[in-house]
């Protein structure tokens, strides 16, 4: 009887195919902050839009990179190889400032905070959305800083470094965000 | 009974054969970490990820965790994992609600009882344009569709919705809305092929215009194949519908988004219909196909004054068109809709909106079905005010809202609401709402003559020399059908692992429609001669349903879930004394006492996918539908990063199963759900 029905066709494939899969992946824990924040950087891929002269061709990735110390632990697996406009979100991760050139974001992490002046100097000429969780971040120069306000997640946005950046940010995501101007000004959502 | 049971037990010693292989045929799992997170959060808005506090849980978008009513959200990623290829498939999972497939394309949807092909207590909603048609009250499912993979999610709210969304959502609301043109970016090409599909496919391409605009254009063809009889024959039903649409989301300025979207459709459907003749043999019963077409076009204009107060205002147009050889529709609709929010003080949200639709139709009549007038416009004005109270500051909040319908079949109707919503803390939630609505008349319970059955003469139930034309006819005396609902929830995260949301009912209803049977009289027109004894719509029936319904979420491994539903239901309905009404008591048992509903999800490595579902439906006494038990699986691999491969396997069981009986008023044969397998291929470019 059951070698007539096919459903159990179906299952002898299921289970064929089951045997050549590798065993199911065991992970490390995130942080629940830095998965948070992994879901903004997938939304800042979404959100913000880079000159063209920043993909040489098709093919390039958009490449994602931690500068320093990875805090996400495995919070970016969920966010990587994801695609954007046709392109692939690649991650890397880089210690030292100046291999991070083919970066698109730059994630520097907390602790590369001695070296934030000169890693800003370096990158400022950059078409880099530079992104870190560091108190005046955005104030120094950086494009979108994380911010801790009543136990969530809030944005700051440097709009002034974003324009020199060549970066064009939606305005769905800048609505959201308290913008920083150089000038001094603050305006809040 | 007995065989009934040892049926039962038949169909599961299967299961447990087939269960029992599989786990033998599994890798041993390997243990894994456990892991605090089980949310993807790619599937999260970045309004959503600004809500989620930093030290808490929350595991639901807080839409959902927060509402006071009993509402489900169908993902993209449910969709896509259960395999469906239709959007009353996909609503399956959905507690509360009852999906039955009549013929291979045409469906009996409902939420809480009163099932039908014309089920006509749940409003359907596609991107905010009402898919329910006024003809009969009710939706053409064979009509309605969309590009699944271009879905962003499918709410459904059980209970009344009638303050938002206004009359017939007595039951409930299903809203489907489809994704930004923002992120279906990029080409997008599917095909599939099996037993049932007998060769589906579609794409999508899309790109940005522009500065701040991102468009998409789609076409589709579904090809569905024909179903068995109960007898084992096989059926004309088959589904070919191919269709096209396209949405332009602009945004003009830091605060407006314009979105402008479209589709057209043009198909058959086949089906068997058995009409009464009044001459010898009274019964004619045939197979033909439906020819449906229709189109729309909707406009949205959403501007953000301040961070306390933004609106939106929709224009849409709508035209559908079918015809077989009961009836002929063609059916133009426009609709504006105005929705303004603002924040009146810390303690008061307010919403507001006002309506109004214009709906014009044009039957082309046949002997079997007769609208008079056989064109008709009708208006509909609406305006609805909600106050989004908070009573303790994200613990305890009253809503209470409003809305004021005029329509040309009754006047004015009013549907008040009232629910609160108690957050003591991030895992509890419960709620509890009062609310009335209304089922407003169709046109058919107005206008119609159908001509449903003629007993021949000289039968036993017909002694005279003359045929006897049966006929259900509609009566501008024929009032809304009015509900009181009371609804209470809770929901909690009982773990980290672990979502469970109940919702409880009762509800009572008055007016509800019957068919009062006349008295005999003689007709001349049509020859021949003939008596008819008409059933007349009335308002003779009232009733209570309750129940109760358990949607579970649960992740026990970071690559595992479980997702569980299930529905208890009652009906008791009764006719007022003086009904002459014999069949819509009958209602109690066309819906099932108990569904169950268990979905899993595996992820068994970062490139392949294994779900399996398996449904209990309970029987539907009233139409002669057995219970069943189904089990659908899927299995896909991603080859490369832009290609993934799926065999599904449906209904794999049975080689057949009925689900529903024939429908009221048009004599669609049913046919039955056959077990069915299909590949697909999905490449992105």
């Amino acid at each position: 009887m059951l070698n007539k029905t096919p459903g159990f066709i179906v299952l002898v494939i299921f289970c064929l195919m089951l045997g050549w899969v590798q065993s199911p992946y065991a992970e490390k824990t995130a942080s629940r902050e830095y998965l948070i924040k992994a879901g903004f950087l997938y939304n800042f891929a979404k959100f913000v839009e880079w000159p063209e002269d920043a993909f040489p061709d098709t093919s390039v990735p958009l490449t994602l990179c931690i500068l320093g110390e990875d805090p996400f632990g495995d919070s970016l697996k969920s966010i990587e190889g994801k695609t954007f406009m046709g392109r692939e979100l690649a991650i890397r991760r880089y210690s030292r400032v100046r291999d991070t050139d083919k970066c698109h974001i730059l994630f520097i992490s907390p602790s590369e905070k001695k070296h934030l002046p000169e890693i800003l100097d370096r990158i400022k000429d950059k078409q880099v959305l530079s992104v870190a969780d560091m108190e005046g971040f955005a104030e120094q120069g950086g494009i979108i800083n994380f911010v801790r306000i009543e136990d969530r997640i809030r944005l700051e946005i440097n709009i002034d470094a974003a324009r020199r950046a060549g970066l064009k940010i939606s305005s769905k995501l800048l609505n959201l965000s308290i913008i920083i101007r150089e000038g001094g000004e603050t305006i809040r959502p | 009974m007995k065989f009934y049971i040892e049926n039962l037990i038949g169909r599961f010693r299967r299961f447990f054969i087939y269960a029992g292989l599989f786990l033998f045929l599994l890798p041993p799992p390997v243990h894994a970490q456990p892991d605090l997170e089980q949310i993807d959060i790619t599937e999260l808005s970045l309004e959503e990820l600004m809500e989620i506090k930093i030290t808490s849980v929350a595991k639901k978008p807080q839409k959902m965790y927060n509402a006071a009513a009993a509402i489900f959200v169908i993902t993209q990623d449910d969709i896509r994992r259960s395999g469906v290829t239709s959007i009353p498939e996909a609503l399956r999972m959905v507690p509360g609600l009852e999906v039955a497939r009549i013929d291979a394309n045409k469906w009996a949807i409902t939420s809480r009882g009163f099932n039908g092909r014309f089920a006509n207590k749940l409003l359907v909603l596609i991107d905010g344009r009402s898919v329910y048609t006024p003809l009969f009250s009710g939706v053409f499912w064979e009509m309605k569709d969309t590009m699944l993979e271009d879905v962003e999610r499918i709410e459904v709210i059980r209970g009344p919705g009638a303050t938002l969304w206004g009359a017939n959502a007595v039951n409930g609301v299903i809203n489907i809305i489809t994704k930004h043109a923002r992120e279906t970016q990029g080409g997008l090409a599917t095909a599939s092929i099996g037993t049932e599909d007998r060769g589906s496919g579609s794409v999508r391409y899309g790109a940005k215009v522009g500065d701040n605009a991102f468009f998409r254009v789609y076409a589709k063809y579904l090809n569905r194949d024909n179903a068995v009889f109960a007898g084992g024959g096989e059926a004309d039903d088959d589904w070919n519908v191919t269709r096209g649409g396209f949405r332009l989301d602009w945004e003009t300025s830091v605060n407006d988004s314009w979105t402008l979207q479209g589709d057209i459709y043009d198909g058959n459907d086949g089906q068997t219909v058995a009409l009464p003749s009044l001459t010898s043999p009274y019964l004619e019963s045939f197979a033909e196909d439906n020819e449906i077409a229709g189109g729309n076009l909707l406009t949205r204009w959403k501007r953000i004054f301040s961070k306390s107060s933004d609106m939106a205002l929709q224009i849409y147009y709508d035209r559908t068109e079918n015809k077989d050889s009961t009836l002929g529709e063609k059916r133009n609709t426009f609709d504006i809709d105005f929705q303004h929010r603002f924040i009146l003080d810390e303690r008061h949200e307010i919403m507001w909106g006002a309506g109004y639709r214009y709906t014009k139709d044009k039957i082309g009549n046949t002997f079997s079905v007769i609208y008079d007038p056989d064109s008709r416009e009708d208006n509909l004005y609406s305006a609805f005010v909600q106050d989004d109270i908070t009573l303790i500051k994200d613990q305890l909040r009253l809503t209470l809202g409003a809305k004021f319908e005029h329509n040309d079949y009754t006047g004015s109707e009013f549907q008040p609401n009232a629910r609160l919503l108690i957050t003591p803390d991030q895992r509890h939630t419960a709620w509890a709402a009062v609310s009335r609505s209304v089922r407003t008349p169709s046109r058919a319970e107005h206008d119609v003559r159908i001509n449903t059955e003629t007993v021949p003469p000289g039968s036993a139930s017909n002694p005279t020399s003359l045929p006897v034309l049966v006929t259900a006819q509609g009566d501008s005396d024929f009032e809304s059908e009015e509900l009181v609902a009371y609804e209470l929830g809770y929901r909690i995260l009982a773990t980290d692992k672990l979502f469970i949301d109940i919702a409880t009912f009762y509800n009572v209803y008055d007016n509800l429609r019957t068919l009062e049977t006349g008295s005999t009289s003689l007709e001349f027109s049509p020859a021949p001669m003939h008596l008819v004894l008409p059933s007349t719509t009335g308002n003779k029936m009232n009733g209570e349903t309750y129940g109760m319904e358990l949607a579970a979420d649960w992740r026990p491994l970071d690559w595992w879930r479980f997702q569980a539903a299930y529905s208890y239901l009652q009906i008791q309905l009764h006719l007022d004394e003086d009904s002459m009404d014999t069949i819509s008591e009958n209602a109690e048992g066309e819906s099932p006492h108990n569904q169950f509903s268990l979905r899993s999800s595996m992820d068994l490595s970062s490139d392949i996918d294994l779900d399996l579902w398996i449904r209990y439906v309970d029987e539907l006494p009233a139409l002669n539908v057995e219970s069943y038990v189904s089990l659908d699986a899927r299995l896909s691999r991603k080859l490369r990063k832009n290609l993934v491969i799926s065999v599904v396997g449906r209904n794999l069981l049975d080689s057949r199963r009925s689900e529903f009986g024939t429908p009221l008023f048009v004599s669609t044969l049913p046919t039955e759900v056959e077990r069915s397998v299909y590949g697909k291929i999905e490449w992105s470019f």
